[in-house]
């Protein structure tokens, strides 16, 4: 009895206090805006069929999860990481069988009975651990090509999943280990051309290729001349493969009729040169140039197919990338979410006031439009605490990160908190139309069990690792 | 090198993080302090102004019976767009609110080719009944919707021309006043019209929520911006109601008008143009059919004869002739003129009288209408050279007095469309006798031809006899609720020139010419202990030039002689003689309104079966 109270009081210490109080008013705070968002004033205060109540069963769920990992030891996690990660893959596979569902053309959803479960919110956990696993062991190097190369196949693997479940936004999660890898030593001459890469792939079908190809080509070359110092080399080459591609194009208009486009002219060349470079790195044993020439190729694959991918999505995706762009007239549902954020002012229009929200003019308003409820309602003010909490609970992982002794934790904790920056970024940046509307919920806040489960899950690892130690010298002594 | 890289990195990567939140920061923060077009642009998507239309005041008559009432009545309006695609049960709307259902296909079909009528509610189709509406709303058939209006009936069914009507605003109504707004009505003749502003009330405002769909959703902030409607004021006419109906009754067949005033306080207590119509007819859907017929009625239903007919008085101008004369000092009652079978003036010209004896005093020319004794006072009065120069300087002075007898100008009653007559100026008279004139030349206006008046002016005249002198200016409403009384204007008596004691030969003339057995012309007027006093009229006319065999029968008359109750002025076109068909009419009003009852069921029955042809006069507009 003694011991197993001990037990319990060595068990709340270890777990970050600040941490835990800023994921409960999180959840707090997002549970009373889909209760205003969702109250249905014909159905009585406590039916099950109110949206808020589903809610309220899914955090009771939550926090019952979240008790659980923490009574587990930490040692499992990264003991089972890769099994974690594997099983995950197995359950973002499980919406291409009939018991998956498709919502808003995304077959992105399992079902069980009544309950309907995303697996693409879990796999981000699991892949974070499976990253943090391979990233701290001891022989992993990120200067190392074999390295950079496990890492990418990890997160390709489930991205490509989500990807194909027609599930682009939460495909793109991904890319936010990029500030993992940055924090864990990759030449930052590596993450700009990632990020800009990232940035191309989402507006890729605005260009015409050439265009795409000479930046690609151009970033690259820069890039690499930054990373290896060779800058006259890399200029030369880059000057040689332009004038090899004018030549060609001059030869053909002159001499065979135009037999060459221009792209055709630049992509052959760039073909050569790229041949030439593979072949010096390869005898080089020039592993940084080795490696750039890889992303290159990488990068290069979107170009034919970014149109594509376009072509491919569902007609709602494609207008609101469109909508974003400036292409078309800005598309209605950002409108008016734009509209309820802007008529908030400074005090917002109070609880269960909020017009707009109210009255249905904003779509998915509880879910991934919840803050537009937030900034209706609350206005400013409204405002400010939501980001300051998500802000906070983000310095915060990255604080309890940072106080890891063992990589596995602090490459686990920067994965937790680049996922929601991603998340915050993303949400928030498309319901003020920074951002084109891909649909990911805005953590802790947005309905839904799914995403609600994993991200407590996904912190409740976070302190779980962070509470080890203090554990361990509670046993020993 | 390694350690301090690792700082920079986590430096770079809280900065990342800061800067995300900061941008996203600002941009919420400019959206919601800088950008005053969202707040906006969400109150105009959820915002719905609902007009309240007030119920519009009732009329009465002077004793508190409705003649104009309010009822509720809807609009049926329809937003395309909310149909549904799979339709309606059009059968049962169509025989609900009883319309063709080729009729409601053609005007869905016009809504549906204009792309900005399609969105809002559009008027189908007006007058529908409360019941239908309720029966409508349990079908509940989306995009269907009511807006409720009131409109009149008319319990009593008469006095048409006196109340008006009431229309849908039109372009002209849209751009004079911006309180109205397409589809409202408004008062478009007498009354209604007149006193529009009183009766419309004041339109409320109810601010509504609405949702995405349109679906009205409650008050937008608890109602604070919503306005109440203000009904409008009732009205009280000073029409009898029960004399109106009896009077129109009794015009049945005839052309014409009576008009009755109380002469101490100068109410009007009848005014009855006939033909008139039924003021149902026009309300309703079938209000534009009923008008254009009413138009097209050669007896020209429509015009208020009786305040817009213009007339010879005939020889109930004589009293007036008389008046000027005794102020003038031109005349004495005693003073008797010879009648031989008319009055002979210029080289062998004769305007001719009737049998009568010879010769008489002012009272019993008055009571006998001699033609020859006017033209002498008229004459006399043209011929005073010791009060002035000439004819014409005489003449204006007559024609000021006759203007303060109320002819020749407007009387200023309270509706609009009142006729001023026409009384002849010296210009116009220099105009018609290039060679000059004199007395002679325009001896007809001493029997009350030439000169034009409205039966209203005729009316007013027996009021200033009845009031020895003076006249409150007629008017049709007695008071406004809420108000504490009518225009000061109408309360204010209005002296005419001659002063009260020349009155009382005319008066007794008037008095003889109903009372004295074998005396007067308007001896069927007698009602044993009333006391009338009346002047019989009768006027040649022409009609496109031509001389009339049928004269028009005019009748003045007042009751009781002292302390008269009602004055009263009967026109009847082509009637014949005064007496004959004029005399009677006004003498029944007057048994009704004294006695409360008519006890002369023969004369009743006399003057109902007198059917006058008027195709000779009225002939149907050729297209």
């Amino acid at each position: 009895m003694n011991r197993l109270n001990q037990h319990s009081i060595s068990f709340f210490s270890g777990v970050d206090p600040i941490a835990v109080m800023l994921y409960l008013l999180l959840v707090m705070v997002g549970f009373l805006n889909i209760f205003s968002a969702s109250y249905q004033e014909d159905l009585p205060l406590l039916a099950f069929e109110q949206e808020y109540m589903k809610q309220f069963i899914w955090i009771c769920i939550s926090l019952t999860v979240a008790v659980v990992i923490l009574l587990l030891d930490s040692k499992l996690y990264h003991m089972y990481a890769y099994y974690i990660y594997f099983g995950a893959l197995l359950f973002l596979l499980m919406p291409f069988t009939p018991l998956g569902r498709a919502v808003n053309g995304a077959r992105a959803w399992v079902a069980v009975g009544s309950i309907s479960l995303q697996p693409a919110e879990f796999a981000k956990i699991a892949t974070t651990l499976a990253v943090a696993r391979l990233m701290s062991g001891y022989s992993f190097s990120l200067q190392n090509l074999k390295g950079l190369i496990n890492v990418g196949i990890l997160l390709f693997l489930p991205f490509a999943i989500i990807v194909l479940q027609n599930d682009m936004g939460s495909g793109l999660v991904m890319s936010s280990f990029l500030l993992v890898l940055y924090r864990e030593g990759l030449n930052k001459w590596i993450c700009i051309p990632l990020l800009m890469v990232i940035a191309l792939f989402v507006c890729s079908f605005l260009f015409t290729p050439i265009f795409l190809v000479t930046v690609l080509f151009w970033t690259f070359v820069i890039c690499s001349a930054m990373m290896t110092g060779q800058w006259q080399t890399q200029i030369r080459f880059g000057a040689v493969v332009c004038l090899v591609a004018l030549v060609l194009y001059s030869v053909s208009f002159l001499l065979f009729d135009g037999l060459l486009s221009g792209y055709g002219a630049l992509l052959i060349s760039i073909a050569l040169g790229f041949v030439v470079a593979v072949v010096y790195a390869w005898r080089k044993r020039f592993t940084s140039l080795f490696l750039m020439l890889m992303l290159f190729l990488g990068s290069m694959l979107f170009v034919p197919t970014a149109d594509k991918i376009f072509s491919s999505m569902q007609p709602h995706q494609q207008q609101r990338m469109l909508s974003f762009l400036g292409l078309q007239p800005d598309h209605s549902h950002v409108v008016m979410s734009k509209t309820a954020i802007g008529s908030g002012g400074l005090f917002g229009k109070g609880f269960m006031d909020g017009t707009l929200i109210k009255n249905h003019y904003v779509s998915e308003h509880h879910t991934d439009f919840i803050f537009c409820t937030v900034s209706e309602e609350w206005g400013f003010v409204g405002v400010l605490v939501v980001m300051g909490l998500l802000c906070a609970l983000i310095y915060r992982i990255i604080h309890i990160g940072e106080r890891q002794e063992e990589a596995f934790g602090r490459i686990y904790c920067y994965g937790l908190a680049a996922v929601l920056l991603f998340h915050v970024l993303v949400n928030i940046g498309m319901t003020t139309g920074l951002m084109p509307v891909i649909g990911i919920p805005l953590p802790f806040l947005s309905y839904g069990g799914s995403s609600l489960l994993a991200f407590t899950i996904f912190v409740a690892i976070a302190l779980r690792l962070d509470a080890s130690p203090q554990n361990f010298s509670a046993y020993n002594r | 090198m390694r350690e301090s890289d690792n700082n920079v990195r986590r430096i770079v990567i809280r900065f990342i993080v800061a800067a995300v939140f900061l941008v996203l920061l600002f941009r919420v923060a400019k959206m919601q302090f800088f950008n005053e077009e969202f707040t906006d642009y969400a109150e105009s998507l959820v915002r719905v102004e609902q007009t309240v239309y007030p119920t519009r005041g009732d009329i009465y008559d002077r004793n508190g019976e409705f003649l104009a009432q309010s009822r509720e009545c809807y609009d049926l309006m329809v937003t395309y767009d909310d149909l549904e695609d799979e339709g309606f049960d059009t059968m049962r709307l169509c025989s609900l609110i009883d319309i063709d259902k080729q009729k409601l296909i053609k005007s869905l079909s016009r809504i549906k080719k204009d792309a900005y009528m399609r969105l809002k509610p559009v008027k189908v189709i007006g007058y529908v009944t409360k019941e239908a509406k309720l029966q409508l709303e349990e079908l509940s058939i989306p995009g269907f919707s009511f807006v409720s209006r009131t409109i009149r009936w008319y319990p009593r069914k008469i006095a048409g021309n006196v109340l008006g009507y009431l229309s849908e605003v039109n372009e002209q109504g849209l751009k004079s006043d911006p309180y109205y707004e397409l589809g409202d009505y408004l008062g478009e003749t007498a009354l209604e019209r007149s006193y529009e502003k009183v009766l419309r009330g004041e339109k409320g405002v109810e601010v509504l929520i609405k949702d995405s769909k349109t679906v009205i959703q409650g008050a937008y902030m608890e109602g604070q911006y919503d306005k109440v409607a203000i009904p409008g004021k009732d009205i009280v006419c000073t029409i009898d109601g029960r004399l109106q109906a009896f009077a129109e009754e009794l015009l049945v067949g005839k052309v014409g008008a009576v008009v009755a005033i109380e002469p101490s306080t100068g109410e009007v207590l009848v005014m009855a143009s006939s033909p008139g119509y039924n003021p149902d007819d026009l309300l309703g859907r079938e209000r534009g059919n009923n008008y254009m017929k009413l138009l097209n009625t050669p007896t020209k239903p429509l015009n208020k004869r009786a305040i817009d007919g213009k007339y010879h008085p005939g020889s109930v101008f004589k009293l007036v002739q008389g008046l000027i004369a005794l102020q003038e000092g031109v005349l004495y009652p005693e003073k008797q003129y010879p009648c031989h079978g008319g009055y002979t003036y210029g080289k062998n010209k004769k305007l001719g009288c009737h049998a009568h004896p010879s010769p008489l005093s002012l009272q019993d020319a008055v009571a006998h209408s001699c033609n020859a004794y006017f033209c002498h006072v008229f004459t006399n009065i043209l011929n005073n050279r010791t009060k002035y120069k000439n004819t014409k300087e005489a003449y204006e002075a007559w024609r000021e007095y006759i203007l303060s007898f109320g002819f020749g100008r407007k009387l200023g009653i309270d509706i609009a469309g009142e006729d001023a007559g026409y009384i002849h100026t010296v210009e116009k008279h220099d105009a018609d006798h290039r060679h000059g004139w004199g007395p002679t030349n325009i001896i007809s206006i001493s029997i009350g031809q030439v000169v034009e008046c409205t039966p209203l002016q005729i009316a007013n005249l027996a009021a200033i006899i009845a009031n020895r002198g003076h006249y409150y200016i007629p008017h049709l409403v007695k008071s406004v609720e809420g108000e504490e009384s009518i225009d000061k204007k109408y309360l204010e008596p209005q002296y005419v020139k001659v002063e009260p004691r020349h009155f009382e030969p005319i008066v007794e003339g008037m008095w003889r010419s109903v009372n004295r057995q074998g005396g007067g012309t308007s001896r069927i007027a007698y009602i044993l202990g009333l006391d009338v006093c009346g002047k019989t009229g009768t006027a040649q006319n022409s009609v496109r030039g031509k001389l009339t065999k049928d004269d028009h029968s005019v009748f003045l008359t007042f009751a009781p002689r002292n302390n008269p109750k009602i004055a009263m002025a009967v026109y009847i076109e082509h009637g014949g003689s005064g007496s004959s068909i004029a005399a009677p009419i006004a003498s029944l009003v007057e048994e009704m309104y004294l006695t409360d009852t008519v006890v002369r069921h023969d004369l009743v029955r006399m003057v109902k079966s007198r059917k006058i042809d008027y195709s000779k006069y009225y002939k149907a507009e050729s297209k």
